[in-house]
C-alpha cells in the first residue's frame, strides 16, 4: 500500500512540475507563431523582390537559418551579446532569447512555404484583378492571400506540429519549460516516468492542434 | 495628346511591341466605333493576344498611341512614348472589360462575389445595388440558379458566362474577348457564342479574338486578319471570309 501511495505522490509531484513548465512551453509556442508568421511573410516578400540586393540578403538569411541547427541559433542569440559586446542582459533574457531564436528560425521556413504558395498562383488571377481595377493591395489581400493560405496550410500545419516538439530545445538555455522540468525530475527520481508524462503532454497538445487544423482545412474546402 | 473622337471607342495607332528581340506587334493601327463588333483572326503566334493585352494595360507598348473611351492611355509626344498616370490608368480600366480564354474567375469567391466584388470595392456601389446588377446579368447569362455556387462546380461554358457577366458588371464601353471558347468542349461553345451574339444585337462594342470563322462572319461587323505582327487584311466580315484579297488570308481561311 505504502509503495502505491509513494508512486501516486511522485506522479502528482511530477505532474505539478510539468504543468508549471507547460505554461512556458505554450508561451514559446504561441509567441513564436505570432512573430514568425508575419516575419516569414516579410522575408518571403523580400526574397521575391525585384531588387537584387534585397532578394540576395533574404536568400542568404533563409539558407543560413535553415542550414544550421536551431540549438546553435539559440545559444548564439543568448550568448552572442555577452561574448561579442560584453553586455549582460539579465535572467529574463533567457526567455527573450528563446523567442527571438525560434521566431528567426521559423520565419525562414515559413518564408519558403509562403513563397511556394504565392508562386503557385496563376498569372491570370493577378491579371483578372488588375483589369477589374483592384489596387495592388486589394489584389493581394482579397484575391491572392486567401488562396495562398489554403494552399500552404498543409505545410504550415507540419511546421506548427514540429514547433510543439522543438520547444523542448529551450532546455539548452535552461528556460524552465516542460522538457527542462521533465529532465530535472527524471534525474532526481532516477526514473523515465517524467519523460513519459512529458511525451503524453506533447502528444495531447499536437492531437488538439491537428484537430483544429483539420477543422480549418475543412472550412476552406468549399472550393478547389 | 488631343484629337479625341467620341464615336470611336478604341483607337490604336501604329503600336509596336517587342519581347526581347522578337517584334510581336510591328505597327498595328485600328479603330473601333461605338456599337461595332470587330473580330480578330489569324494564325497562332500572330500577336492577337499581345494586341489585346496592350490595349487592356496588361502589357506596355514600345511605341504608338492607344485611346480608350476618349482617354489617352499612351501616345507619342515629341517622338517619345508617354503613358498616362496611375489615376487615369485606373479610370481607363473601368472603361473596358476583358474576357480571358481560361476565364480566370476567382475560385474562392461565389459566382455572385466574382461579379460584385469590383462593383463594391472599386466602383463603390452599395451591396444592394451590386446585387441587383449581378442578378440582372445572371439572368441574361441564363445562370440565375448559380449565384451561390463556386466556379469549380460549374461547367466551362457556365464559368465563361460568369466571366462575361463579371466583365459587363461595371458597364464598360468596350469588351475584349481573347479566344473565349478555345478552352471549351464544342458542345459548351454554343452557349457562350449565343451570349456574345446577344450582346452584339444590343450594340455592345466588342473586339473578339476567335477561331470560330462562321461566328466571326455572322456576328462581327468587321474582321481583322493578323499574321506576323501586322494586319494583313481587314474588311466587312462577310466579304473578308467569303472573298479574301490577300494570299495569306486565303491560305489561312482554307484551313477552316
Ligand atoms: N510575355 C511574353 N514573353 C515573350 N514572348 C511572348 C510573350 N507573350 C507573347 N510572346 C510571343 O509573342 C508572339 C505572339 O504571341 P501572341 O500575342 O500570344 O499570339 P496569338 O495570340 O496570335 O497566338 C509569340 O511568338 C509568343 O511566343
Ligand atoms: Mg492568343
Amino acid at each position: 500500500m505504502d509503495e502505491t501511495n509513494q508512486v501516486i505522490r511522485t506522479l502528482f509531484m511530477t505532474l505539478t512540475q510539468l504543468v508549471q513548465g507547460f505554461g512556458f512551453t505554450l508561451a514559446i509556442f504561441g509567441l513564436t507563431l505570432l512573430f514568425s508568421i508575419p516575419l516569414g511573410l516579410l522575408i518571403c516578400k523580400g526574397r521575391m523582390s525585384k531588387i537584387p540586393v534585397i532578394s540576395l540578403i533574404c536568400r542568404f538569411y533563409i539558407s543560413v537559418l535553415r542550414g544550421t541547427p536551431l540549438m546553435l541559433q539559440l545559444l548564439l542569440v543568448y550568448f552572442g551579446p555577452y561574448y561579442m559586446f560584453r553586455v549582460s542582459l539579465g535572467n529574463d533574457y533567457r526567455f527573450i532569447a528563446t523567442i527571438i531564436a525560434f521566431s528567426l528560425n521559423y520565419a525562414a521556413y515559413f518564408a519558403e512555404i509562403f513563397r511556394g504558395g504565392i508562386q503557385s498562383m496563376s498569372k491570370g488571377q493577378y491579371e483578372a484583378a488588375t483589369v477589374l481595377g483592384f489596387s495592388k493591395s486589394q489584389t493581394y489581400f482579397k484575391i491572392i492571400l486567401p488562396q495562398v493560405i489554403k494552399r500552404v496550410l498543409p505545410s504550415v500545419s507540419n511546421e506548427i506540429i514540429t514547433l510543439v516538439k522543438d520547444t523542448s530545445l529551450a532546455q539548452v538555455l535552461s528556460v524552465t519549460e516542460m522538457f527542462t522540468r521533465a529532465s530535472a525530475a527524471a534525474s532526481k527520481q532516477v526514473s523515465v516516468m517524467p519523460f513519459i508524462v512529458a511525451g503524453l503532454f506533447y502528444y495531447a497538445m499536437n492531437l488538439l492542434i491537428e484537430f483544429i487544423l483539420n477543422r480549418v482545412e475543412k472550412s476552406m474546402s468549399y472550393y478547389s | 495628346m488631343s484629337d479625341v473622337n467620341n464615336d470611336i471607342v478604341l483607337e490604336i495607332k501604329d503600336i509596336h511591341k517587342s519581347f526581347n528581340k522578337l517584334e510581336v506587334l510591328q505597327g498595328i493601327s485600328m479603330e473601333v466605333k461605338r456599337g461595332e463588333v470587330v473580330a480578330v483572326i489569324g494564325p497562332s503566334g500572330g500577336g492577337k493576344s499581345t494586341l489585346l493585352r496592350c490595349a487592356t494595360t496588361l502589357e506596355k507598348v514600345d511605341a504608338g498611341r492607344i485611346v480608350i473611351g476618349g482617354d489617352v492611355l499612351c501616345d507619342e509626344v515629341d517622338g517619345h512614348l508617354v503613358y498616362c498616370d496611375k489615376k487615369l490608368e485606373k479610370e481607363i480600366r473601368s472603361k473596358f472589360g476583358l474576357v480571358f480564354q481560361n476565364f480566370n474567375l476567382f475560385p474562392h469567391f461565389s459566382v455572385r462575389r466574382n461579379i460584385t466584388e469590383a462593383l463594391i470595392h472599386v466602383h463603390k456601389k452599395s451591396k444592394p445595388e451590386a446585387d441587383a446588377i449581378c442578378d440582372g446579368l445572371l439572368k441574361k447569362m441564363d445562370l440565375e440558379a448559380k449565384a451561390d455556387e463556386y466556379p469549380c462546380n460549374l461547367s466551362g461554358g457556365q464559368q465563361q458566362r460568369v466571366s462575361i457577366a463579371r466583365a459587363l458588371a461595371t458597364n464598360p464601353e468596350i469588351i475584349f474577348f481573347d479566344e473565349p471558347t478555345s478552352a471549351l468542349d464544342p458542345e459548351l461553345t454554343k452557349g457562350v457564342l449565343t451570349v456574345i451574339k446577344e450582346l452584339a444585337q444590343e450594340k455592345m462594342t466588342m473586339v473578339i479574338v476567335t477561331h470560330e470563322m462562321s461566328f466571326a462572319r455572322d456576328v462581327a461587323d468587321r474582321i481583322v486578319f493578323m499574321d506576323g505582327g501586322v494586319i494583313v487584311e481587314e474588311g466587312p466580315a462577310y466579304d473578308l471570309v467569303t472573298n479574301p484579297k490577300q494570299e495569306r488570308t486565303k491560305a489561312f481561311l482554307a484551313g477552316y
